[in-house]
């Protein structure tokens, strides 16, 4: 067992909840989504961000509209669509089910 | 001082140093291999463009307006390497291979190694096979007829391997980072290579307008007509080599003649009994043999090599074409030195005469010669054979016959001996050792059309001229057969030898004038008699 590998799966699997959750606030393009994600460690290189995207839209748990940009080209700002609402809520479930879970197993059990 | 290039990212022009375009070529193309699902990738790819164009336009200022290495280098370690994208589907293709081998190789057809469509070798990839024995099947099954259809069916059906998981996948190899990171290494090369005449504004697949789309697609047909047109001219070159090298070979060491077709008709000889008639040893014998295979052969096997090359997109080694060039020059070296050894040989001429006085007991002599086979074996043979030999007898058709005016009123045959040989006396030797002779019955000369002479005294020029001397007003009769032994004959009226034949002459003060013709400027029967009668009497009156 690789101790990184595990780590990258766990990171990886909380990932989308995050991005769902970081436009749950508020729509915003891929470099604030990386900054956000960057804080919380979920993330190390902005290239696994925009795969991410594209197929998280294609399932049309996202949409996104053109911005120009005064100091680059023109940005993607993503925000949620009511499918994604949806999709939030529900792993937002399954994610209060997971540490709840995980809380119960890092207890020591009294008996 | 560095070169720089004029890019166009996301809509957005950046001045690029070469080195570190390469740079981010290899790694967007890296990173694009990395998708299967063709239109997510050109999203993502856009996506990462974009994000790349920002990055360097944060990167300049106003001392800083060329992107170096560094700030590539600085996209590279913001985006990350690819390997560290690692997607839920990247991964479990190698999980699949362990339980799913077979199916793991895919068919594809293979962009890098192609002629037409790359068919051929993604086939050959897909069953394991070397692409050489797919694409000679498909030679073999063009000319039978179900080739060009299998192929553009074949060319439809099967997807082109776009991306190097495809293409690790048409191989059979297992799709990981070592395999991927392998094929790249190559790709990267290959980019380098390409990245010299490649136009700088291309780099983005947006940057180009339609008209430019509209002359690279009328440039990419041009190009798909002149690859064809290649092949079809490798094909043909590659018959037209194969036969050549046959011919030769059976040329220099088959015994049994070969057969040509010339404007002349058909040709043929005997090389090995021509080429013993000719050199003195054998050492000469094999010399020239080298020799006309190192001249002929090798320029033989160079196109054979080309029509290869052009079929197959083989690169040749450098030394190939060295290599064909020394062998010409070794070629040339010994058919100078056979050849002068040959012209020493050949060196002195010699002739002599013999002169037979024949009464002029006809009015008209016939003069024949036989068209039959010339004895023995042909060794050079046009339309006739030229050269025979049988036994230890060499025999040349090399005779000639040609008519004059005698100086007196008698008539007269000379013949004429003639020989090539390294020393005057050597060539006298050869002449006399020509066997020829002709015959006087009544009133018909018959000329062999053929010479003979001991096979020990090689071709050596020999030759038989005969002149007939007729005095005035006697006639003769050019038979039929004569039509190739006369040569040159003068006449009055200049008529061709060819037309000469099967018609009756008589020598006049004018000279040669054809008796009793129709269709040529002549005299009769009966004007002859009276110019004879004329001259009768003027004898008398002297």
């Amino acid at each position: 067992m690789n101790i990184e590998n595990t780590q990258a799966q766990m990171r990886k699997g909380v990932l989308e909840y995050c991005i769902l959750s970081i436009l749950n606030n508020g729509e915003a393009y891929p470099s604030e989504i990386i900054e956000q994600l960057k804080q919380g460690k979920l993330i190390v290189v902005e290239g696994t961000l925009y795969p991410l995207l594209t197929r998280l839209k294609n399932a049309d748990l996202l949409s996104y509209r053109w911005e120009e940009s005064t100091s680059g080209p023109p940005r993607k700002y993503y925000q949620l669509t009511d499918k994604g609402k949806k999709f939030l809520e529900e792993l937002a479930t399954t994610w209060d089910d997971l540490v709840a879970a995980v809380e119960i197993t890092r207890k020591p059990t009294k008996k | 001082m560095n070169q720089t290039l004029t890019i166009n990212i996301s809509g957005i022009v950046f001045h690029i140093e070469v080195d570190a375009y390469e740079a981010l070529k290899v790694y967007l193309n890296t990173i694009k291999s990395y998708f299967n699902n063709s239109e997510e990738r050109e999203e993502i790819m856009l996506d990462i463009e974009a994000r790349v164009a920002e990055i360097f336009a944060e990167a300049q200022n106003d001392k800083n307006q060329v992107i170096v290495m560094a700030d590539v280098n600085k996209v590279i370690a913001i985006m990350g390497e690819p390997e560290q994208y690692l997607t839920d589907e990247e991964e479990e293709i190698p999980a699949q291979k362990t339980h799913r081998k077979r199916e793991d190789k895919k068919l594809f057809r293979d962009p890098d190694d192609r002629v037409l469509g790359g068919v051929a070798s993604g086939l050959g990839a897909y069953i394991g096979l070397d692409t050489v024995w797919v694409r000679l099947f498909f030679v073999a099954a063009f000319f039978m007829g179900f080739g060009i259809l299998t192929y553009i069916i074949l060319w439809i059906v099967m997807p082109e391997a776009k991306t190097t998981a495809e293409k690790l996948k048409m191989r059979g190899e297992p799709i990981n980072i070592k395999n991927i990171g392998k094929a790249f290494e190559s790709e990267a090369q290959k980019v380098g290579e390409k990245l010299q005449n490649v136009d700088t504004n291309k780099f983005s697949s947006k940057a180009g307008t339609v008209l430019e789309n509209i002359v690279m697609a009328i440039a990419s047909f041009f190009t798909a007509v002149f690859n064809i047109f290649g092949k079809v001219l490798g094909i043909a070159f590659l018959f037209v080599g194969t036969f050549l090298l046959v011919v030769l070979l059976a040329l220099l060491f088959g015994s049994t003649a070969i057969f040509s077709i010339s404007n002349d008709g058909v040709y043929s000889m005997a090389s090995q009994d021509f080429f013993n008639l000719i050199f003195v040893n054998q050492d000469q014998f094999y010399l020239a043999s080298i020799a006309v295979f190192l001249l002929i052969g090798v320029p033989v096997i160079g196109l054979i090599f080309l029509s290869i090359r052009m079929l197959f997109k083989v690169r040749s080694h450098y030394g190939v074409g060295l290599t064909f060039v020394g062998l010409l020059v070794v070629g040339t070296i010994l058919a100078f030195m056979v050849g002068t050894r040959l012209a020493v040989e050949m060196s002195a001429e010699e002739e002599f005469e013999k002169t037979e006085i024949i009464s002029p007991d006809f009015n008209t002599y016939v003069i024949k010669t036989n068209i039959t086979e010339m004895p023995g074996q042909g060794v050079l043979e046009d339309k006739f054979t030229s050269i025979s030999i049988e036994g230890d007898m060499m025999y040349q058709r090399f005779v000639e016959l040609s008519v004059e005016r005698s100086k007196n009123d008698s008539m007269m045959i000379t013949t004429n001996f003639s020989s090539h040989g390294k020393s005057p006396k050597d060539a006298l030797n050869k002449a006399k050792a020509i066997n020829y002779v002709h015959q006087l019955n009544d009133s018909i000369l018959f000329f062999p059309d053929y010479l003979a002479t001991n096979k020990e005294h090689k071709i050596r020029g020999q030759q038989v001229e005969i002149t007939v001397y007729l005095p005035l007003y006697q006639s003769i009769y050019l038979d039929k057969s004569t039509k190739e032994l006369i040569y040159d004959v003068d006449n009055f009226t200049n008529t061709y030898d060819k037309k000469m034949v099967g018609r009756k002459w008589v020598m006049l003060e004018q000279g040669l004038t054809c008796l009793d013709c129709n269709d040529i400027e002549g005299i009769t029967s009966k004007e002859l008699e009276e110019l004879k009668a004329l001259k009768m009497m003027e004898t008398v009156i002297e």
